[in-house]
């Protein structure tokens, strides 16, 4: 029962992960809080469900095809809605993004349908571990989700373009000064994050079905890791999302479903008020 | 003698102008529209007070709060259960709402503005969120899923102001009042502290502003707006449910004046009516509807990011001084 719950809890906190993940290489790059990322959830999802069910390939090239789909996707959100903004205030990227999410929402209910939808799973059935019963695609999540996570860390710190992405982040003036090709780079950052989250997206589908309000609900728990966790750190933004993941199945099973996102949220005002900087977040210091 | 005739100079013609031209607008409202559409025009007015608690906090104070939809629900609340529960009169239960929904702002903001900027934000996401589940979930207070019904129009000396048009009459003066306040709170020693905490929340604090005190000063006076649009709210439509005080109407407060511009209340009152009116317009395109809708706010910030009153200032950056070499965002 309760190892049911753990391992629920815990696959369903890696996607919070990677949404988290996504969220964390957008705002280490270039500052702003993604609020269109769950959009990129839902999307990822709806691109692994024409694969799979329409054009009727196997779900796990369909995964791979999803999520170089979405890697477009990203790469133009990024020339639409950050890319005309990027010397304007703070605030007015946030609103275009918000704009952008509710005209993504509302295009995939255009193009998909109100309707909610599934793919198949990864990984059929079930495992019967001392009474506990635990489905396979939970724990192909976790092993996905794990493979991703590792990549992502591989090409950030041991690729070339993982350092031009990473220069970028630090300092963007500095890096163009040498040579680095700024628009490349973000458009990359954006791409990588929207394929992370649309794998996400794809792996939630057989469990949840997809609709195109579950963006909404998954950015916002994405969130709440990222301030849990600490804001703009890697590994902050994947313990993050599995205190979330914890909290929903526990707090869901012991507590009350109706109060998910609210025990959630005071897990996240309960961390902000002991340690504001997150779990692993550095302080930030005030400048004069 | 001098600064009374400095000031007589300062108002102009076209000045003048336009104040007649905005009367005019008011009263030629509920004598050319519909009811249909002064029920717009009566719910863009309560949006109207709610953005400018956005104004208040993030043009004024530079904090940027997620939870002002929360807010206009507590002050919703009180006056319905004032109303209904205590049996209060309409102008008692306006009061508690106001003083109310301020008290706990001003509460709340002290625990709050421990947190700093970002997390003040992230903050008031989660206070937003678990607001809006307990007016969810506490069916003593909020009537729960079904909500609160019946709630009477708003009643002054045994009349009752019940027909679209007397509800008009009776928001558009307290919004007046509001902006007037505004006005003055803009010019007053609290409202200079308030913008100096916006510019430079150390400097504010070496020249002796105590800036946890100040910001939730800020926050009720953003809460006292919002209780005053919730008790409206309440009067004007009847029936209060969970589902209107959600996040996304604290994201379409920020949307409205973002649009407009956060210098001036001027520009809440022009975000607040485009969004309205943009809503009302795209609404014959149905199935589009709501995706033009995000594309528009998109492509409107893009060209206008200072907002439509900022907007001559970015066109300037934009596209006089492209030719400098890049700098990077902030």
């Amino acid at each position: 029962m309760n190892i049911q719950l753990l391992v629920s809890g815990i696959s369903m906190g890696v996607v919070y992960g990677l949404i988290a993940m996504g969220m964390v290489l957008i705002f280490r790059s270039v500052g702003i809080m993604n609020f269109a990322q769950g959009e990129f959830l839902m999307f990822g999802g709806y691109f692994c469900y024409t694969c799979n069910q329409i054009l009727h390939i196997p779900i796990i090239p369909s995964l791979i095809l999803a999520s170089l789909m979405m890697g477009a996707v990203g790469v133009l959100f990024m020339r639409t809605s950050y890319w005309p903004l990027r010397k304007a205030q703070t605030k007015a990227i946030i609103v275009s993004a918000m704009g952008a999410s509710i005209a993504l929402k509302e295009g995939a209910r255009l193009i998909w349908g109100a309707i909610p939808v599934s793919v198949d799973k990864v990984a059929d059935g079930n495992v019967n571990l001392s009474g506990a019963v635990i489905q396979w695609q939970n724990v192909a999540i976790i092993g996905i989700a794990a493979v991703l996570m590792v990549l992502v860390y591989l090409l950030l710190e041991k690729t070339f373009i993982g350092n031009i992405m990473q220069a970028t982040a630090q300092d963007q003036y500095m890096s163009s000064l040498v040579g680095v090709p700024v628009i490349v780079s973000i458009g990359l950052t954006f791409g990588v994050s929207a394929m992370i989250t649309g794998i996400g997206g794809g792996l939630l589908a057989p469990i949840f079905f997809l609709n195109n309000t579950m963006g909404t609900v998954a950015g916002a728990k994405a969130f709440a890791a990222i301030v849990i966790g600490g804001f703009g750190s890697v590994p902050g933004a994947i313990i993050g999302g599995l205190i979330v993941g914890l909290v929903e199945a526990f707090g869901g099973a012991y507590i009350s479903t109706t109060y998910q996102l609210v025990l959630i949220y005071v897990a996240l005002v309960l961390v902000l008020m002991v340690r504001p900087q997150g779990i692993f977040g550095e302080k930030i210091q005030e400048k004069a | 003698m001098q600064s009374v005739k400095t000031k007589m100079k300062s108002i102009s013609v076209p000045k003048l102008f336009l104040a007649v031209g905005v009367i005019l607008a008011c009263l030629a409202v509920p004598a050319l529209s519909s009811s249909y559409m002064l029920r717009v025009f009566n719910m863009a007015m309560i949006a109207y007070l709610c953005v400018l608690s956005v104004y208040v906090l993030l043009g004024m104070c530079g904090q940027n709060s997620f939870a002002q939809a929360g807010l206009w629900g507590v002050g919703a609340y009180l006056t319905a259960n004032a109303v209904l529960k205590l049996g209060c009169s309409s102008l008692t239960a306006f009061t508690i709402s106001v003083l109310g929904t301020a008290l706990f702002a001003f509460i709340l903001g002290f625990a709050f503005f421990r947190l700093r900027q970002y997390y003040f934000t992230f903050a008031s996401v989660g206070l937003m969120t678990i607001l809006n589940g307990l007016f969810m979930n506490w069916t003593e207070f909020t009537g729960g899923a079904l909500g609160l019904s019946n709630i009477p129009a708003f009643t002054i000396g045994g009349f009752v102001l019940e027909s679209e048009v007397w509800k008009y009459v009776m928001i558009l003066p307290i919004c007046v009042i509001a902006s007037l306040l505004m006005k003055v709170l803009f010019r007053s020693s609290m409202g200079r502290s308030f913008m100096a905490i916006r510019d430079n929340e150390m400097a504010a604090n070496c020249l002796g502003v105590n800036s946890l005190l100040t910001k939730s000063i800020a926050f009720a006076i953003s809460g006292a707006l919002c209780g005053a649009a919730g008790a409206l709210y309440a009067f004007l439509s009847g029936y209060l449910s969970y589902q209107s005080f959600t996040y996304q109407q604290s994201t379409m407060y920020l949307i409205m004046i973002m649009l407009g511009g956060t210098a001036s209340p001027t520009g809440a009152i022009i975000g607040t009516l485009i969004i309205s009116l943009l809503q009302e317009w795209v609404r014959p395109l149905q199935n589009y509807m709501q995706l033009i809708y995000g594309a528009g706010i998109m492509i409107l910030m893009i060209v206008q990011p200072e907002g439509i009153l900022g907007g001559g200032k970015a066109f300037y950056e934009k596209h006089i001084k492209k030719k400098k070499a890049y700098t990077p965002a902030e």
